[in-house]
């Protein structure tokens, strides 16, 4: 029982990751952009966020410092996306390069050094003390709460229950009906771009300040892309890409006890599981329930860019 | 006389090849005021990289080491790119070339004239059987072959490592993390550049040749950008997908395969080097002309190779890769903006 309670608690903390890039992501694409830049943001806000807390030693400030970096980064991508409306699969490509070269000539300079300061776990008083469930829900750093509880619900909140929401479906579905009734397509694209990038960033700050917690080069090793293939298999919606992420916490989580049980499987190969994992999950759902596949399609317009005069 | 912008259905080719150009020279301003920023003298370092590239015979061969990987990995994105395809997992293909060149050199004993080829044939097929998965993917289940390719990747990485330092690390025990030295090179043409330049460049003509005259070329490029059309005209959209992304992962094993038989000399990890991920960008910059992979490929590697010299100045080769995807973003931006061009509209309207 206590290695199961341990499994879903590693399986929270390691897809804490994946959840706040993939409920980023599922904002930019809702609107209609694909950001594949999401793996080279995560090695921005990985690297900003050791760098502050070096320096301050207060990991909020860190986690705070990713946030502003990935809006700042994510911004310049909105504008080559959504102003200029330059080819998003390139322009995305482009920043994923950019964020994982600079991140590690930067970084090279705390290659190793272990966070001096991180997320520590927050026991809840009374739940935390419950046998097996105490372990596993309610002893985790406070990043947890909010990337599995409050984010999750409230994006659902935003884009199921309110106008708003319904609105910027609209831009991600058919922009020019949006813009015919009124709403300023572009602004809703950068916008909700840019703050899909800062989660993406922030949850590279999540890697080094609570998870790893270090800096080395390719300490984000294709989450940042796992987190895009996550958005896909959860049909672009919040809640399931939190559960998503969770699940593959979890496998995550397996490969860690496999490897600390000296299970007959050696670590690279162990390592292979999510990759693989994650090329399964888009392949299979897509061939085994082909009538999901339009209550689970893409928005309509995702990485089309909106010329107003063709429409 | 009032001027307006307008939006070209296509870009003409000389402004997008000015676009390019442009990207180019506008990154390569934004790495050097960077590096002015943080204290390192751009133009001290300019010339440090030209000299040290083409100011000695060396230079020029460890140029020509760094081109041929890239010439090849370079054609299969290029490739891809024909038939709408984006294999951004060259970097695993790559990987996977070398692993089944190596095995064949280390465990299957033969003469050389039989080796050489033998390699070559396994390389290419490993490539080949490493994008399979993603294409039937693409082209049965229509899922991206973007993510896809790019995890295989990682999978692709980690057994290259699990291979070379488990399985088949060196028995001597004098190498660390690598295989024993391969029995078999590739010869060398000229200094220690070896047979790998020379195909490379021979197989980017053929493939100009093939992608301009022959029916296939043509119907692949149909395909490419506007597969409804080309569907309804009676072309094998699906297998012409296929055939084009499957030749795509071979080419990048052949890269693996002159990599680690004739540069390398063993099977270790990392071997790929990035050249995957740069292949994006000789492909995208040359517009998926391969003739005009020669070109951007060639730029690649003067960059790569000034990397080397950036090393001694406290950067990494990862400098260059940042410096790569600022390219690669000023070009799609360019792109785009190739599109428009200012007309003056005489009197009212």
């Amino acid at each position: 029982m206590d290695i199961i309670a341990g499994l879903i608690q590693t399986a929270f903390l390691a897809g804490g990751v994946l959840a706040l890039a993939a409920l980023g992501e599922v904002l930019a694409e809702r609107v209609g952009v694909v950001n594949l830049g999401v793996e080279g943001l995560m090695a921005l806000g990985a690297v900003t966020g050791i760098a502050v807390v070096v320096a301050t030693t207060t990991p909020w400030l860190g986690f705070l410092a990713a946030l502003a970096v990935g809006l700042a980064v994510g911004m310049v991508f909105a504008f080559a996306t959504v102003i200029i409306r330059a080819n998003q699969v390139l322009s995305g490509l482009a920043l994923t390069l950019i964020g994982t070269g600079m991140a590690a000539t930067v970084g090279k300079a705390y290659s190793g050094t272990p966070a001096p300061a991180i997320f520590r776990p927050l026991d809840i008083p009374i739940l935390s003390d419950l046998p097996f469930f105490g372990r596993a829900f309610f002893q985790h750093n406070i990043l947890v709460y909010v990337i599995f509880l409050i984010v999750p619900l409230f994006l659902h909140w935003l884009m199921f229950r309110t106008r708003h929401g319904l609105n910027m479906r609209a831009v991600g579905e058919n922009p020019a009906a949006a813009d015919a009734a009124g709403l300023n397509v572009m602004a809703y694209r950068f916008w909700y771009t840019a703050i899909g990038a800062a989660m993406a960033a922030g949850s590279g700050a999540y890697l080094t300040l609570a998870f790893v917690p270090s800096w080395s080069e390719g300490v984000v090793a294709g989450r940042g892309w796992i987190a895009v293939a996550l958005v896909i298999f959860a049909g672009f919606r919040p809640i399931n890409a939190a559960g998503a992420a969770l699940l593959f916490g979890f496998v995550t989580a397996l490969g860690f006890v496999g490897q600390a049980r000296n299970w007959p499987i050696a670590a690279p190969i162990l390592s292979m599981l999510p990759y693989l994992g994650t090329i399964a999950l888009i392949i299979l759902p897509v061939i085994a329930w082909q009538r999901m596949r339009r209550m689970m399609a893409a928005p309509a317009a995702l990485s089309t860019p909106y010329f107003r005069d063709t429409r | 006389m009032r001027l307006k912008l307008q939006r070209l259905h296509s870009a003409p080719p000389w402004k997008a090849f000015a676009a390019r150009v442009l990207s180019v020279l506008l990154a390569l301003a934004v790495t050097a005021l960077m590096m002015a920023m943080a204290g390192i003298d751009p133009i001290d370092l300019a010339a440090q990289v030209l000299s040290a590239t083409f100011g000695s015979s060396f230079g020029l061969e460890d140029l020509g080491l760094l081109f041929s990987p890239l010439l090849f990995t370079g054609l299969a994105v290029a490739v891809g790119l024909r038939i709408g395809a984006w294999n951004i997992g060259a970097e695993g293909q790559f990987n996977i070339g070398a692993l089944c060149a190596a095995g064949i050199a280390l465990f299957v004993p033969g003469p050389d004239w039989a080796l050489l080829p033998a390699m070559i044939a396994a390389g290419a097929l490993g490539g080949a059987l490493w994008i399979l998965v993603p294409t039937l993917a693409r082209a049965y289940a229509d899922v991206s072959e973007l993510i896809t390719t790019l995890l295989l990747n990682f999978v692709a990485l980690l057994l290259v490592y699990y291979v070379a330092t488990g399985p088949w690390l060196d028995p001597s025990g004098r190498a660390l993390a690598t295989t024993a030295r391969l029995p078999v090179r590739l010869p060398e043409v000229w200094g220690i550049v070896h047979w790998g330049l020379p195909i490379a460049l021979g197989l980017a003509v053929v493939l100009a040749v093939i992608f301009s005259v022959t029916r296939w070329g043509y119907e692949v490029r149909m395909a490419g950008s506007n597969a409804g059309s080309a569907r309804y005209a009676g072309m094998p959209v699906r297998r012409h997908l296929i055939a084009v992304m499957l030749l795509s992962g071979a080419l990048a094993g052949l890269g693996g395969v002159m990599e680690v038989a004739g540069t390398v000399g063993r099977l270790q990890g990392g071997i790929s080097n990035n050249y995957g991920y740069l292949g994006i960008m000789v492909a995208v910059l040359a517009r998926a002309a391969p003739l005009g992979v020669i070109a951007s490929a060639f730029l690649m590697a003067v960059i790569l190779n000034g990397g080397i010299v950036m090393q001694t100045q406290g950067l990494t080769t990862n400098t260059v890769l940042a410096m790569t995807g600022l390219i690669l973003l000023f070009a799609a931006i360019g792109d785009e903006l190739a599109h428009y061009r200012l007309r003056r509209l005489e009197g009212r309207n």
